[in-house]
């Protein structure tokens, strides 16, 4: 579990509203907020959720997040499973 | 004064939030067990609810991760999360007893962390919920680390239960305990949609007879091979360390695979 920060902005747009507002209104300057890495960050913009669960980010994370995004289940797991 | 009323139920987001998935024979199972616990709680006319929960990145983070945190403050807000079909609210908070539950867990060889602001996530908000908690019976939430290793152990967490116990037999007033999450699941990781109903019921029959030696022998492992949600019954064995071995009754289970959980509800003999 070394993605801090990543999963820092996971869970910062899972439970704060006003975030979640503003990173669904301006991706790219809200992710630019966070100390990523240049995987990491395209991984979020790109909305990879492979990548994202390969990176490590916590499945109480990234499913939440998932919801968010309005992504299904079934999707939500073949995508974590590689299976996309 | 004894506890006055005790229960443990699964909280899976999915009870609220996709209620229509799950299969209608389950759901009236369940439904009706609720309904049950619900109506008893009532019967039971409690002055303050205690609430063994587990949560989900809404208070606790990896800037510092702590094995219990005790709630001490006036008020919660919650769900936080938008997707749940339960309306955000306030819930009143019991936050001398926090305060009196912490100080005896100190005198007793355990340190707790505790907190005068948490919200509420499902964990929480669906055993509130689904048992018509409003906000007037005010409640002290005590959250384990369920999401993070090492969490603590089982023996621990029912040694922790009894502490809280004894806190909570000094009080005159009347209080329900109840314990939330559970049972074998593990959300949102490549195993999600795994239920183990032979580990469920094998954990209910112990909770059932108030095994000690049984729920205090659950290793790190035993619950990781049920899927990381397993870790939440940390919280139902607590219960069990508080009412010291009663016996009790399992209500319902069903394995529900649309919300990917081992669905469990149980009430136990008190007062």
């Amino acid at each position: 579990m070394s993605t801090y920060t990543l999963q820092r902005l996971l869970r910062d747009v899972n439970r704060d509203p006003a975030l979640r507002e503003r990173y669904f209104a301006e991706k790219d300057a809200f992710v630019a907020g966070y100390a990523l890495t240049p995987e990491e960050r395209s991984a979020i913009l790109a909305f990879d959720v492979g990548k994202l669960y390969a990176l490590g980010v916590h499945g109480l994370l990234l499913r939440p997040f998932t919801i968010i995004h309005k992504m299904s289940e079934p999707d939500y797991l073949r995508a974590i499973r590689g299976e996309a | 004064m004894p506890i006055v009323f005790a229960a443990a139920m699964s909280h899976a987001p999915g009870i609220t939030a996709w209620p229509e998935a799950a299969p209608a024979g389950q759901r009236d199972n369940l439904g009706a067990a609720f309904e049950r616990l619900a109506a008893d709680l009532h019967s039971a006319r409690v002055d303050a609810l205690v609430l063994l929960t587990s949560e989900h990145w809404v208070n606790f983070f990896l800037d510092h991760v702590g094995a219990f945190c005790v709630g001490r403050a006036e008020a919660y807000t919650g769900p936080v999360e938008p997707f749940l079909r339960i309306e955000r609210r306030e819930q009143a908070g019991a936050a001398d007893l926090g305060g009196r539950i912490v100080a005896a867990a100190y005198e007793n060889g355990f340190e707790p962390g505790f907190s005068f602001d948490l919200e509420f996530d499902h964990g929480s908000m669906v055993p509130l919920h689904l048992l018509g908690v409003g906000n007037d019976v005010p409640v002290v939430p005590i959250f384990f680390n369920t999401l993070v290793a090492p969490q603590p152990s089982a023996a621990r967490c029912y040694d922790f239960g009894r502490v809280i116990g004894r806190a909570l037999a000094a009080e005159k007033q009347r209080i329900g305990v109840i314990a939330s999450g559970g049972l074998s699941h593990d959300p949102g990781e490549l195993r999600h949609g795994i239920i183990d109903s032979s580990f469920d019921e094998l954990f209910m029959q112990r909770m059932e007879r108030g095994d000690a030696a049984g729920l205090r022998g659950y290793s790190n492992a035993d619950f990781a091979a049920a899927g990381a949600g397993a870790f939440e019954l940390l919280a139902w064995i607590a219960l069990q360390g508080a009412l010291d071995g009663a016996r009790g009754h399992k209500l319902a289970y069903e394995a529900v695979v649309p919300w990917a959980t081992g669905m469990g509800l149980m009430e136990f003999d008190v007062a």
